[in-house]
């Protein structure tokens, strides 16, 4: 399938900028936070060397898995959320006409603006007194939960933000996937006979599984990268229950003056994203390589 | 020759496609609303005032259209300069991303050598790691060269997009390996190759990595406060923290309107282009 | 169409280049001018901003150019990685807390050059040397800039109806919480405090307590305890606090938010909102010292200027010049008239007596003479990490979770000494 080079030194020559600017400024910070990981370091004086200090003080005191475990728990429902809903509205999405066209549009459209603005909105929304939510909630006759002050309740209402954000990418990707879908092979199983579940479980689904597959990959990557919208709704609280990964590296920079500290949530941060990547794409590729070729 | 009874069941089969059709045309427009909603709640809060905002904060429509707090914004921000700041760096991340994506998605799509899977590996690798990650290490190499503050240090950290180099390589990946061939056979240097025939081929693609990059770059608020220290290359996502006082914070109209300057550009130019856009998207991002 | 697009893109290219050529300018400061970093937006951006033109005004020689850095973490971790890599500001201003950790590192210059006449004018509890133990000892790295104790508001005439007064003790504190709140149709506290370290540190020193005694930290012992656990009485057995959702100045937005919408009958904050809450308010707002307990004690709040070390000379100048004026009475009883932080310059104060500002506004007189029971902090460089890393999150907890507070304590002083 690949070609020859025109002269043997393109490719790298080709592959050079990307590279450079990757190692630069990627790589390289990823290395300097490898090895600020194992100082303790606070911006202002000399860094002291503490070994695995700062990997054991983040284990021992159960933070490190209680990031991991919440943000891990918030990724699973933004992925699965995102995934299902996007794939719903595309499939329900597919077809011409102006109403279509406008809702595509609207649930787009929240992809479109930034975090920030997004988070402040739904952080005025969901006020448990003054919030659209609660008005629309009390005035219905049940008691207003209290979204974002509730520990337990908390890392969902900032999943269904976020999901309220990002399906719109997913339903985009999933249209795209589906004009890959072949309408004479759709209209012939229809005409055998098959209904619509069927249709989409033997003909839709198989073709989409690569589209799904780069879906979640994606989500999962973004979904771990959350940042901004605990910044602007929780700050990492109530007690702590949102501090997600990020926050968590954020918070140990900004607010705890750690940057060793900081530096050793990165490196576990990136190992673990690394793994459950690598592993999400492998499950999903595996299982789809005996139906399609791709 | 049908039967009544036959005939019946199927109007009445009829009818109820039709009644599920108008349920499902429904819930769509309550899906719409649910994600259209918030806007304009965000915009007519914007045109409260100060007691009707603290009186009734969820009565979706203002009394009066006041412009206070707009004034306010546009007293307190220099919001056309940000403006102005944001979407050159916007739109210079996007050129840069596109212009250095071809090269490499060739190569990586197309070409034999060895060390192929390695460098692949490490583009997909850089996806993985955040801006708050890398901002420390980066803001010391950039400080003592004098970078720091300066439209280089929001664009060059962003000239690569990973995911975008990805696309390009799938979507190249499609195009048959002939008109490389024929391109060769003509004389075309490798360059040409790739800027003049292969990159019109993956338009679509490359439409659609430069929206998702610039809006992913017009919203970002951490690194241009990081690496920014003054107003000339500042952009708009700071001047919206700006408007929130610490520990005030009822002025919400003023947030809010803040929000909708924010946000309105990047809107208008998406409903404006929503179709084109939405096509580029939808016609062969994945291959 | 090639040739169109050859020569487009040749234009954007020469564009673009040019653009980057103009974006790689070596930003260099001119004599005279003074990079000042903020950290804060709204109203008190205005005056400040106000400030530096009439400073404009009145002379030519030094330029101030002030620039928003994000909120008060976001400013010092600016001001650190802009010492790390050469470029900081001339001058900043940083949190009370993190002043003694700062000087330990070696990065601040001393501010003696704004005259003598100038620091002998300062309220000694607002400046360095009355603000922490032992702080005249210490070299001058730190003016006074925004500065603030804790006050009470109330709902005047809430109060008035319901036949209440600004208690005095703890007990009439509860007490009053009690008769405030009210549960009918619209759901009223009676008392809001954010769960927030300076004001445990209040209620610590008025149950007698001190963060450092005999020279270890003890995070005022007994009382310490005693002060988180009357919040806990508060929130949990009387009902009759709430507790503001979301962290840092978030719950102060929040508690001041409920307090103009009449969601609570009385709240402690800062005595920067004195102005905000009475232009924004309904109703009429009274302020009141806090109660006492052991005794009275209020710790003070609020931010101070700093000069970064290892400026040139004439940078230097400059910055020292425009804190002299800024120190001037006129200026300090200016950023307090139109704020509600307090006046740094006793002259400055005393103009404000003179002239009637706080007959006419007694709300913005009792920070000022709350000052005369304020707390001193301990000039100490693990401070600042005690405060946000051992004992802020816990307090949080403790109310909450209802967690023992002296368990909470105790871990946190655990927390401090494992480092």
């Amino acid at each position: 399938m690949s070609l020859k080079p025109a002269r043997a030194y393109h490719p790298y020559a080709m592959l050079a900028p990307t590279l450079a600017v990757l190692v630069l400024f990627f790589l390289v910070p990823l290395g300097i936070a490898f090895r600020n990981s194992f100082f303790a370091w606070d911006l202002l004086t000399e860094p002291e060397p503490v070994g695995l200090g700062n990997y054991r003080a983040l284990w021992a005191s159960g933070e490190l898995v209680a990031i991991a475990s919440r943000t891990l728990g918030y990724s699973v429902v933004v992925v699965v959320a995102s995934l299902a809903l996007g794939l719903g509205l595309a499939l329900a999405l597919n077809r011409e006409g102006r109403l279509y066209a406008f809702v595509r549009g609207a649930v787009f459209s929240a992809y479109v603006v930034s975090w920030v603005a997004v988070a402040l909105l739904w952080l005025w929304l969901l006020d448990p007194q003054a919030g659209l939510v609660a008005r629309v909630t009390k005035g219905l006759g049940f008691t207003p939960v209290d979204w974002l002050g509730n520990p337990s309740v908390v890392l969902f209402t900032l999943a269904g933000v976020t999901v309220w954000k990002i399906t719109g990418y997913a339903m985009v990707i999933f249209l795209a996937g589906l004009q890959d879908v072949p309408r004479s092979v759709l209209e012939a199983a229809a005409l055998d006979g098959a209904g619509p579940w069927q249709r989409f479980r033997r003909i839709v689904w198989p073709l989409l599984r690569p589209t799904a597959t780069f879906v979640g990959t994606t989500g999962l990557i973004l979904s771990f990268q959350a940042f901004d919208i605990v910044r602007v709704m929780t700050q990492g609280g109530p007690v702590r229950s949102s501090t997600i990964f990020v926050y968590a590296i954020y918070e140990q920079v900004f607010v705890n003056m750690r940057v060793g500290r900081a530096s050793a949530l990165t490196v576990v941060f990136f190992l673990l994203l690394v793994g459950l990547t690598g592993a999400q794409w492998f499950l999903w590729r595996k299982s789809s390589e005996g139906r399609v070729a791709t | 020759m049908v039967s009544v009874a036959e005939k019946l069941r199927g109007e009445g089969r009829h009818v109820k496609r039709r009644l599920s059709a108008i349920a499902l045309d429904l819930a769509l427009l309550a899906v719409a609303l649910l994600w259209v909603g918030p806007y304009l709640w965000m915009v007519a809060t914007s045109f409260k005032s100060l007691d009707e905002l603290v009186r009734a904060p969820a009565w979706p429509i203002p009394s009066a259209l006041r412009w206070d707090a707009y004034r306010e914004v546009f007293a307190a921000i220099p919001v056309w300069r940000y403006t102005l700041n944001t979407v050159v760096m916007a739109t210079l991340i996007g050129v840069v991303q596109a212009a250095l994506a071809l090269p490499a998605g060739y190569a990586l799509a197309k070409l034999e050598f060895s060390g192929k899977r390695t460098a692949f590996l490490a583009v997909m690798a850089c996806l993985i790691i955040p801006p708050q990650v890398t901002f420390v290490p980066v803001f010391t190499m950039l400080g003592p060269l004098g970078l720091v503050n300066t439209m280089a240090a929001l664009v060059a950290p962003f000239a690569v997009s990973a995911m975008g180099t990805f696309l390009v390589r799938q979507a190249l990946l499609a195009v048959p390996n002939e008109i490389i061939e024929a391109a060769r056979l003509d004389g075309a240097g490798e360059l040409t190759i790739v800027f003049r025939i292969l990159a019109p081929l993956v338009r679509p693609t490359l439409a659609a990595m430069f929206l998702f990059s610039f809006v992913y770059h017009y919203s970002d608020y951490f690194w241009p406060l990081m690496m920014t220290t003054d107003d000339h290359v500042r952009t708009l996502p700071l001047a919206v923290a700006l408007l929130r006082e610490q520990g005030t914070g009822v002025r919400w109209h003023i947030v809010m309107a803040g929000n909708v300057v924010l946000s309105v550009p990047v809107l208008l130019v998406f409903v404006l282009a929503q179709r084109r856009i939405l096509r580029a998207v939808t016609a062969r991002v994945l291959s | 169409m090639n040739g169109t697009r050859t020569s487009s893109r040749r234009a954007f290219a020469l564009g673009l280049g040019a653009l980057f050529a103009t974006a790689c300018e070596r930003p260099s400061r001119p004599r005279g001018e003074v990079a000042f970093w903020f950290s804060y937006g709204g109203n008190n951006r205005k005056v400040l901003l106000e400030l530096v033109e009439r400073f404009h005004r009145e002379q030519t020689a030094v330029r101030v150019v002030p620039t928003f850095q994000g909120d008060y973490f976001e400013g010092l971790v600016k001001l650190r990685t802009g010492l790390f890599v050469g470029a900081p500001p001339t001058l900043t201003h940083v949190v009370g807390e993190v002043v003694p950790y700062l000087a330990e590192a070696g990065v601040l210059e001393r501010l003696d050059g704004v005259g003598a006449d100038v620091t002998a004018d300062l309220e000694p509890s607002l400046a360095q040397r009355g603000t922490f133990e032992g702080g005249e000892r210490e070299p001058l790295v730190a003016l006074p800039f925004n500065r603030s104790t804790p006050i009470a508001f109330f709902n005047r005439p809430l109060f008035e109806q319901l036949g209440l007064v600004p208690p005095t003790t703890w007990e009439e504190l509860r007490d009053t919480a009690r008769r405030g709140a009210s549960t009918t149709a619209l759901q009223r506290w009676g008392f809001e405090c954010p769960i927030d370290w300076w004001f445990w540190m209040a209620l610590v020193g008025q149950a007698g307590g001190r963060l450092v005694e005999g020279g270890r930290l003890t995070l005022g012992g007994e009382a310490g305890v005693r002060a988180l656990e009357l919040w806990q009485t508060m929130v949990h057995d009387d009902r009759t606090m709430r507790p503001p959702p979301g962290r840092d100045f978030n719950a102060w937005e929040a508690s001041n938010g409920d307090f103009l919408a009449g969601r609570a009958a009385m709240i402690w904050t800062s005595t920067a909102f004195v102005k905000y809450l009475e232009d924004n308010a309904s109703f009429a707002v009274g302020a009141a010292p806090l109660p006492g307990d052991v005794r009275r004690a209020v710790p003070t709040g609020g931010t101070f200027f700093v000069m970064p070390k290892g400026l040139p000379a004439h940078e230097r100048d400059a910055g020292l010049a425009f804190l002299r004026w800024m120190m001037q009475p006129e200026q300090a009883s200016e950023w307090a008239r139109r704020t509600g932080y307090m006046p740094v310059s006793m002259r400055g104060r005393q103009a404000l007596e003179d002239e009637g500002f706080f007959r006419a506004h007694p709300n913005f007189r009792v920070a000022v003479e709350q000052l005369a029971v304020a707390d001193t902090w301990p000039w100490s460089p693990e401070l600042f990490r005690v405060q946000r890393e051992a004992v802020q999150p816990r307090l949080e907890a403790a109310v909450a979770e209802r967690r023992s507070a002296r368990a909470v304590l105790a871990e946190a002083l655990a927390a401090v000494e494992a480092r």
